[in-house]
């Protein structure tokens, strides 16, 4: 709102400055595209292409319906082909937008200098596991993660898991971890939780990244995809895995639990609207302008350790002006808090809006795609 | 042609003359040597276009092989000797930052070995095709010798439709069904009967969860039979029914003359429609990808999660994509160049193979 508010005491002055503006902006070559007081620019007829993440392809999905509701003249076409897809994807013209769980590596931008990885939503990821007989939320922490998924704890009735949930009665039951066979964002959120949390064990050894040399333990399965996770656990007893939060209600289905994880403040914290907030507030000071952040193991106090910003993947030199505004007027709407960012979208995949601030600095990004 | 139909056309109601009929027979005459030169020219475009295709697929073999060896160049640079017997696979990490070796750009840290890989697709293929081969020649030899033609016929096409159900539904069914009532079932009746002894101790405990190198074999040769079955089937009809009768007569019993006449008779042929079956088990990708339980290791035990090359690319290659520096990709046109090679290899011996055996001639009688 903020924006909208600001952009509204901007209009007399950019009139009124216009020919002078005109004048010296010109001869650069570059006009500075202005947003409407709507916040989303009208795009003409034509169509974006939107492919990459799985976690985020529902999502894009009820967005477009929406969007079309307002703008039927262009026609968003969404895939859900992975995250590495929809960079290659965006950055080389296949794709208008490439969605993805993780920013860009270095080694990305260093291959397209001229790739945005721009917020667009807050998505958080859960630890799920299939323990017969057990009901409660267990509490775990990224220490004890570190150790189970590198084979040092494999049963649950070991002391290590005892010693964080007394109340619990746990069977002596071997735990058969579960990765990602492909690679993705989840991962990457995982392996980077690990890390913060044990920055001298896991951290120093495996660390993170979007596919990483799992250590080799005895009985541990590899699943393809949110879907492969959640039906992998559903059918090996015993199991733990990471999931993205938007499949919170097939892992609820699946009659399975899921974890309560230690933060850095070290307390154990459930994922939920308000959890997941006040993590995402503490980061939002600190988001730069490029929105290449890590949100993982924050300050906050009540905050969930795994979260993350959804990223939309531009190039911001498009081919031609007319795709440049419509995939601008796309993201406008998207990260809109009234329109794409409201709780009508968001709460059926259980993310989170973009705190005000981080959507401001969206909306730059987004204005510099020409 | 249209010249010619056309003066023709424009006088129809006009009676027949004399002259029409003039016209009607030039008209014949003009037909009659355009259909020649027609003829003429299209021999040439057979031989043109027979030309053409039989130079098609050698083409394209070799344009794959040859793209991906370009492609797969500077990994080859990088990875060396040891891609194909080291055993670690690390992308590297790009958030790491970028480095250099041999001029080759990688991610710190990326190292590849895939002998996990080329072994996993070694095992669950010489499963598969030791499995199928059996069963194939059961399934071939009750179809056309011992059952009845009203049972045999819908039962061999029940076999040829087994073909034609897409991999990723065989993947799915060995995933949710096949392979958690295998390791509940039949794995820990086999593994709990095997002595500690070399070869045998590979099938003893854990069995594991149903995703592995023994249920990959499996659902394999599932997938492979119908390829080896009915080219064996097709076989046996044609052994004839003399030396088979022959061999009755002096005494033999079913198993002998099948033994000694009717599958020697056709050896090569079922050696050739076993490499037929190891070439597609090879390069088999999404039923194993789903149910191999995609972990990169040589499997322990026979029952242990483990991975193929063509499944690993398959899963994997997304991700090799976010590599800004392409190494990965690189490396993963590397590995798919070795499954080339491996094909190439299995079926030019399959080759020799069937060459050697079909000089040998046959049993008594061959020929008769």
């Amino acid at each position: 709102m903020t924006r909208i508010s600001r952009a509204k005491r901007l209009v007399p002055a950019v009139i009124g400055g216009a020919a002078l503006t005109l004048a010296v902006a010109l001869p650069a070559g570059a006009a500075s595209v202005k947003l409407p007081k709507s916040g989303v620019e009208t795009p003409s007829s034509g169509t974006v292409s939107e492919t990459g993440s799985s976690l985020l392809y529902p999502l894009f999905n009820l967005w477009v319906a929406g969007y079309n509701q307002t703008y039927s003249q262009l026609t968003v076409q969404t895939a859900s082909t992975g995250s590495g897809t929809g960079i290659t994807d965006a950055s080389n013209g296949t794709a208008d937008v490439g969605a993805s769980d993780a920013y860009l590596s270095t080694s990305e931008l260093q291959a397209t200098p001229t790739l945005e990885n721009i917020p667009l939503a807050i998505s958080a990821q859960i630890v799920e596991y299939n323990v017969p007989g057990v009901t409660a939320h267990l509490k775990l922490s990224g220490k004890l993660l570190a150790q189970i998924y590198q084979g040092k704890v494999t049963t649950w009735s070991n002391s290590a898991i005892a010693k964080l949930n007394p109340t619990v009665k746990l069977p002596t039951l071997p735990i058969v971890t579960l990765h990602r066979a492909d690679s993705s964002g989840d991962t990457f959120l995982f392996t980077s939780y690990l890390s913060k949390a044990t920055p001298s064990g896991w951290g120093s050894s495996i660390s993170y990244n979007t596919t990483v040399s799992w250590p080799n333990v005895s009985g541990a399965l590899a699943e393809t995809g949110n879907s492969g996770m959640v039906a992998g656990c559903k059918a090996t007893p015993g199991c733990v895995a990471y999931v993205g939060i938007s499949y919170l209600t097939q892992v609820l289905q699946a009659a399975q639990g899921y974890a309560a994880l230690q933060n850095a403040s070290g307390q154990y914290v459930l994922p939920s609207q308000g959890s997941i907030a006040a993590e995402a507030a503490s980061f939002a000071n600190k988001t730069p302008a490029n929105g290449t952040i890590s949100l993982i193991y924050g300050p906050a106090k009540q905050g969930y350790p795994i979260i993350n910003y959804e990223y939309g993947i531009v190039n911001s030199k498009q081919s031609t002006t007319s795709t440049a505004k419509n995939v601008r007027s796309v993201l406008e709407w998207a990260v809109n808090p009234t329109l794409g960012n409201s709780a009508t979208y968001l709460a059926q995949v259980n993310f989170q809006p973009l705190p005000t601030k981080v959507e401001a600095g969206s909306i730059k990004q987004i204005l510099k795609v020409k | 042609m249209s010249v010619v139909g056309g003066t023709a056309g424009e006088t129809p109601a006009v009676p027949p003359s004399p002259l029409h009929a003039a016209a009607t027979h030039r008209d014949a005459a003009a037909h009659r040597r355009v259909l020649q030169v027609l003829r003429r020219s299209e021999s040439g475009v057979w031989r043109w276009a027979g030309r053409i295709a039989v130079m098609l697929p050698l083409t394209a073999l070799v344009f794959v092989l040859a793209v991906l060896a370009v492609k797969a160049a500077p990994a080859i640079r990088v990875n060396g000797w040891n891609f194909l017997t080291g055993s670690t696979w690390n992308a590297g990490s790009g958030y790491g930052g970028v480095t250099h070796t041999d001029g080759v750009a990688h991610p710190i840290g990326a190292e590849y070995g895939a002998w996990p890989l080329i072994a996993g697709t070694l095992q669950t293929s010489a499963i598969a095709v030791i499995i199928a081969l059996l069963i194939s020649v059961g399934c071939a030899f009750a179809l056309t010798e011992r059952l009845p033609r009203w049972i045999s016929r819908p039962l061999g096409f029940a076999v040829e439709l087994l073909a034609g159900i897409p991999s990723v539904v065989i993947g799915l069914w060995g995933i949710l069904t096949f392979g958690p009532f295998l390791a509940a079932h039949v794995y820990p009746i086999i593994a709990d009967h095997m002595p500690d002894v070399p070869v045998l101790s590979y099938f003893r405990n854990p069995v594991g969860h149903g995703e592995g190198l023994l249920t990959g074999g499996l659902v394999l040769a599932l997938m492979i039979v119908p390829i080896i079955s009915s080219t064996t089937a097709d076989l046996f009809r044609q052994v004839p029914r003399l030396p088979k009768e022959g061999g009755e007569a002096l005494g033999m019993t079913d198993f002998e003359v099948a033994n000694r006449i009717t599958v020697p008779w056709v050896r090569s042929g079922i050696i050739g429609a076993t490499a037929l079956g190891l070439g597609r088990a090879l390069g088999e990708t999404m039923a194993v990808a789903m149910i191999a339980g995609s972990i990169f290791q040589v499997a322990p035990n026979i029952y242990s999660p483990m991975s193929t090359i063509a499944a690993t690319i398959v899963s994997k290659l997304d991700g090799a994509q976010t590599d800004g520096t392409g190494f990965a990709v690189a490396t993963f046109a590397e590995l798919g160049l070795i499954l080339a090679v491996i094909s190439v290899v299995v079926n030019l011996a399959a080759r020799g193979i069937v060459h050697r055996t079909s000089r040998l001639g046959g049993p008594v009688g061959r020929g008769a």
